[in-house]
């Protein structure tokens, strides 16, 4: 569950204020899908950071599972993204000198997860990879990268999960391979998904969009689909 | 062990390979040297060792308290007892007033006697070496008692109440040099002296305690022990005191060795802190994943300490094998140069080299890593967002105090150390400040050139913070190498010029005047060339101030008792330094002549710095000398140090000229004799018989060795160090590596050709090499005049040449390293590059 109530960013420059976000409202259930669109240098990411606990706002409140993060110092937002939140990020992040396996799971045993290597295995067999386990990232395609990233971020069961572009750097073909995979994954572990896109068509997938032009929310987040359609 | 785990990751991802090979190599450097040095140092300190037939010598009046000899058996040090004295023996009617020397079977204890059974051979055939002395019974003697007794090997000659055999030629006591004796020597066993009956009550002698042991440790502890041990009647010779001219050319080999080590530590510093400089910054991504991950700050801090800690734990063991193996290959090099075989290290350069490694790493690498785990986590989303680094003032000053103290503790010597941190420092500021103009106009300038020049010239500007902190790199490591290069040369040079070839390596002595004329005429019917002729009268010194000088006095220093070479100049010696007091040309002379008074003079005297503390005289006292009966005396007025290193004369007491002509002189000199003119000297002690010829062809052969095996000793050492400059470059050039080699690949993506490419690079690198190259050069001359004036005691001299080779192996060796380095960018496909950063 997501609640953000008035938020906005301002940063100071060497050219005075400048206000990124201006006032952000919505609400997204459990479970459910929203897409943040919007052109480059609307504020998409710098919201997404801040709904992920990443970034603090200027204003206003962010809510994630019933907690408060705009209340909490550091440590307390960073023990939130440990127990509830994930990230797939455009540029991938893998770590190089650790094999496909490795990566997935490096959080899980920074974690104390025993089983860290068996929970690994299993998601990456599930996003189609099990024959890849012990490639190195540089041996790997983009859209393959990606794949291990998605699965890191799965395996650790987050409740809610952020994505920030990530189909920004690869083909069409393999974004979709990839927009495939979060969608059914998130449908099989109910997780919460919050998607940075610009592909309109993804955003149709999404049972909200929020649309943003220079900071501001142009349209209420509202459900563009029936939510019926999820418990399906 | 999960950081282990992650280290090894790490490692494997290649981003820790410079980092580790920085840090395993500064170990090894360290280590070799360390070990090298140790092991030279050694073989030195045994060399000189044998100078004194020990490793320390007690020389007493009087025979030493049970206790000390106790004190070393308990502690497992081998001892000697060695007396000697002046004692007539006989054979027949004839007698000769002989030198003794009485020696324990064991003696020496380090070195060897040199004997033979020919009289007078110098054919090193007939000349054996051995480790101890004459059996009981047995004596063996200098050739010349042979003819002066008229006896031949195989007879026996009578001291006191007992007879003794000659069965022995004595051609060389190692420790020959500390003894000052007139008669023939005699060298006879300690167990004969009770049955010879001639040491009463009262008996002039001196007792030596010769004392060695290989472990060094229960050594120095027994030393501090003895120490406390003497009085006035003992004083401690140690193998540097014992021969002045080698300890001088030791010491300086020993700095030498210190200054290499110390400049090896300073590099290792600097490549680490590149490298930890590259590290953090590659791993600012990494830190910013882990922390959008919800680890906290102070988890990533404690993964990294772990992993620092471990990284220095196995960096530093890998380096402490590769500096063993190093140090090996190095002496396998060098082994003909090396012909003596070196004693084994202590654990001083493994302990050196650990802690290098951990210091290092906590001076250079931990501050260099210390902001990441205030990275934020947001950097995964937005690019632009790094933290910042502790500032570089903080960095550097705690890199400063990291190398500065081990510098400290490795060469145990404020001089050097100071001079090297001022040296590196001046140059790393002057890098800074003049780096930056220099960039600026390289820019400015480059404007107007073809657009190669002007691309490279502008990236180094935008670069400038990674130019800078290059530039301060190289500088300091070519600075470094050229201090080690001038340094050793002008030793070197320095040691050749003072032993060359024609030093005068024997001494004629108490030649009387109407001797002369005939010695003369044998020296120049030779074609042989004295060092000019010294007159000198012999006397005692008999009052001090009026009185009388005591039994006390006499026990405490064989000045007191026995005759001294009085001698006379106008000019100062060469090498002579006055240290108190004056000397002829700023006192009044005719003053000093004024002042005779009834047929008794007073005359100024100068002495020698150290004997005259050991005399306890002070300017202004009066010492009564006699002389043959006739009594005069003189103002101490002055004192001079001596220089032992060249093999000319030295004079304990100076006088004016004009004062000392009326006693009865005698006449000394020194001169060259090549090996195949060496019978002249048996021509002279027959023709004439009270001459005595001091031959110092072996002493001075002994310290040419030594001199050599020293230098080769530097030059390894200047290899060594030489290939840690290199090292610091790599480190240098690897910095802004990633970041080139993304530029050359987008640019080959463009199709830029590959000459425009690797110009760029060629451009780049050689132009922060010429930057680098003529700072170093500035901060050597600096750090050189430091050196020269403050440790190594040689005259100042300015070198032209370093600002021509500076700049130019600066811009040779960084251009091509560099270009090395990117040939990368234009040999692989442009995505299999990219990919690969
Ligand atoms: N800390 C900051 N300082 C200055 N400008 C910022 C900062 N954070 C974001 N911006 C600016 O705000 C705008 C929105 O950025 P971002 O959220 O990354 O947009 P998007 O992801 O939609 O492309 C951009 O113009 C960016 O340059
Ligand atoms: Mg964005």
């Amino acid at each position: 569950m997501i609640e953000v109530k008035n938020v906005c960013k301002q940063v100071s420059t060497t050219e005075g204020e400048l206000q990124i976000l201006d006032d952000i409202n919505l609400f997204v259930a459990d479970g459910e899908t929203i897409a943040i669109v919007g052109p480059s240098g609307s504020g998409k990411s710098t919201l997404l950071g801040i709904l992920a606990g990443l970034d603090t706002p200027s204003c206003g409140s962010v809510v994630l599972n019933g907690q408060d993060i705009t209340q909490m110092d550091e440590e307390g937002r960073a023990s939130v993204r440990a127990h509830n939140v994930g990230f797939v990020f455009q540029s991938f992040h893998l770590l190089p000198g650790l094999t496909a396996l490795e990566n997935v799971a490096l959080p899980l045993e920074l974690n104390g997860d025993r089983e860290a290597l068996k929970t690994a295995r299993n998601y990456l067999e599930r996003v189609g990879l099990a024959h890849r386990v012990t490639h190195y990232p540089r041996q790997l395609s983009g859209g393959e990268q990606q794949r291990v990233a998605v699965a890191r971020a799965f395996a650790c069961k987050p409740t809610i999960l952020f994505a920030d572009e990530p189909t920004g750097n690869l083909d069409t073909g393999t974004g979709e391979i990839i927009n495939n995979l979060l969608f059914d994954l998130n449908r099989e572990e109910g997780t919460t998904l919050v998607l940075v896109t610009h592909e309109m068509n993804l955003a149709a997938r999404c049972n909200t969009t929020l649309q943003l032009q220079a900071g501001r929310q142009m349209t209420p987040a509202e459900n563009s689909k029936d939510t019926t359609e999820k418990e399906n | 062990m999960f950081s282990l785990k992650m280290l090894i990751r790490t490692w494997r991802g290649g981003e820790l390979g410079l980092i580790l090979w920085s840090l395993i190599l500064a170990v090894a450097v360290v280590t070799s040297v360390s070990l090298l040095a140790e092991r030279i140092e050694r073989a030195l300190t045994q060399e000189s060792s044998s100078f004194l037939a020990a490793d320390l010598v007690v020389r007493s009046s009087k025979e030493a308290p049970s206790a000390w000899l106790e004190e070393a058996l308990s502690k497992n040090i081998e001892t000697a007892k060695i007396m000697s004295f002046s004692s007539i023996v006989f054979f027949g009617d004839d007698l000769h007033l002989a030198s003794i020397k009485a020696v324990q079977p064991n003696y020496p204890l380090r070195g060897s006697i040199k004997r033979s059974t020919t009289p007078f051979s110098r054919d090193p055939a007939l000349i054996e070496a051995v480790s101890y002395g004459p059996e009981k019974g047995n004596v063996w003697v200098d050739a010349r008692l042979l003819p002066l007794l008229d006896i031949s090997l195989g007879d026996s000659i009578d001291l006191g109440d007992t007879s003794l055999k000659v069965t022995q030629i004595l051609v060389e006591e190692p420790d020959g040099s500390s003894y000052s004796f007139v008669g023939a020597r005699v060298l006879m066993n300690y167990a004969d002296i009770p049955d010879s009956g001639v040491i009463q009550p009262g008996s002039r002698v001196t007792y030596r305690y010769l004392m060695a042991s290989d472990d060094q440790a229960a050594f120095e502890s027994y030393v501090i022990w003895l120490k406390s041990q003497l009085d006035i009647h003992d004083r401690l010779i140690t193998p540097d005191e014992a021969q002045a001219s080698i300890a001088n050319t030791m010491d300086k080999g020993r700095r030498f060795l210190l200054l290499a080590g110390s400049i090896g530590v300073v590099l290792a510093g600097i490549a680490l802190a590149l490298a930890s400089h590259h590290f953090a910054s590659g791993q600012t991504k990494q830190v910013a994943l882990l922390k959008s991950w919800g680890i906290s700050a102070r988890r990533v801090r404690f993964l990294y300490a772990q992993q620092s800690l471990w990284m220095g734990l196995l960096g530093s063991l890998a380096g402490l094998l590769v500096g063993y193996a190093f140090h090996h290959i190095l002496l396998f090099v060098v082994s003909e140069w090396l012909p003596i075989t070196l004693p084994s290290a202590g654990s001083r350069p493994w302990v050196i080299g650990l802690a290098t490694g951990l210091i290092c790493l906590a001076g250079f690498t931990l501050p260099a890593l210390w902001h990441l785990p205030a990275q934020s986590p947001l950097a995964v989303l937005r690019q632009d967002i790094v933290s910042k680094p502790v500032n570089s003032l903080v960095r550097g000053g705690l890199g400063v105090v990291a190398i500065a103290g081990l510098l400290l503790w490795y060469s145990n010597n404020i001089a050097v150390s100071m001079a090297i941190l001022a040296g590196f420092g001046l140059t790393a500021i002057a890098s800074v400040v003049a780096g930056l103009v220099l960039l600026r106009l390289g820019m400015q300038y480059g404007q107007r050139l073809g657009s190669v020049w002007r691309l490279a010239l502008a990236n180094l500007w935008r670069r400038k913070t990674q130019s800078l902190i290059q530039i301060v790199g190289f500088s300091g490591a070519i600075a470094l190498l050229m201090i080690m290069v001038i340094v050793r040369t002008s030793l070197i040079d320095q040691w050749r010029f003072q032993l060359a070839d024609d030093a005068p390596n024997h001494f004629l002595v108490n030649v009387a005047p109407f001797e002369l004329d005939g010695v003369r005429n044998l020296v120049t019917d030779n074609d042989l060339n004295t060092a000019g002729w010294y007159a000198m009268v012999r006397g005692r010194m008999t009052e001090i101030n009026g009185k009388p000088i005591t039994d006390v006095q006499k026990d405490s220093h064989e000045s007191f008792r026995r005759e001294l070479n009085l001698s006379w100049t106008t000019v100062l010696p060469e090498g002579n330094k006055v240290t108190k007091g004056q000397w002829w040309d700023t006192i009044d002379l005719d003053e000093f002549s004024a002042q005779s008074t009834a047929g008794e003079i007073i005359a100024p005297v100068s002495l020698e710095d150290e004997l005259a503390g050991e005399l306890g005289l002070v300017l202004g006292d009066r010492i009564t000398f006699s002389v043959g009966g006739l009594r005069f005396e003189a103002e101490m007025v002055g004192t001079r140090s001596l220089n032992w290193d060249n093999m000319t004369p030295n004079f304990y007491f100076l006088f004016p000229e004009g004062l000392l002509e009326e006693y009865p002189r005698t006449s000394m000199t020194s001169l060259y004799i090549p090996p195949e003119k060496k019978l002249l000297v048996n021509d002279i002690l027959r023709q004439f018989p009270t001459v005595q010829v001091i031959e110092l062809d072996k002493i001075i052969d002994r310290i040419r060795t030594i001199v050599s095996q020293v230098s080769r000793g530097l030059e390894v050492m200047t290899l060594l160090i030489l290939g840690c400059g290199v090292l610091v470059m790599f480190a240098a050039v690897s910095l802004s590596m990633t970041e080139r080699l993304q530029e050359s690949a987008i640019l080959r993506t463009l199709g830029s050709s590959r000459r425009l490419i690797l110009g760029i690079q060629l451009i780049e690198f050689s132009g922060l090499g010429l930057m680098a190259g003529l700072l170093a050069s500035a901060g050597a001359e600096l750090s050189v005049a430091m050196l020269q004036h403050f440790m190594f005691d040689l005259p100042l001299s300015l070198h032209p040449w370093l600002w021509v080779v500076g700049p130019l192996s600066g811009a040779l060796l960084v251009g091509s390293l560099g270009v090395a380095y990117s040939r990368k960018a234009v040999v692989q496909p442009p995505l299999e590059v990219l990919r690969a950063l």
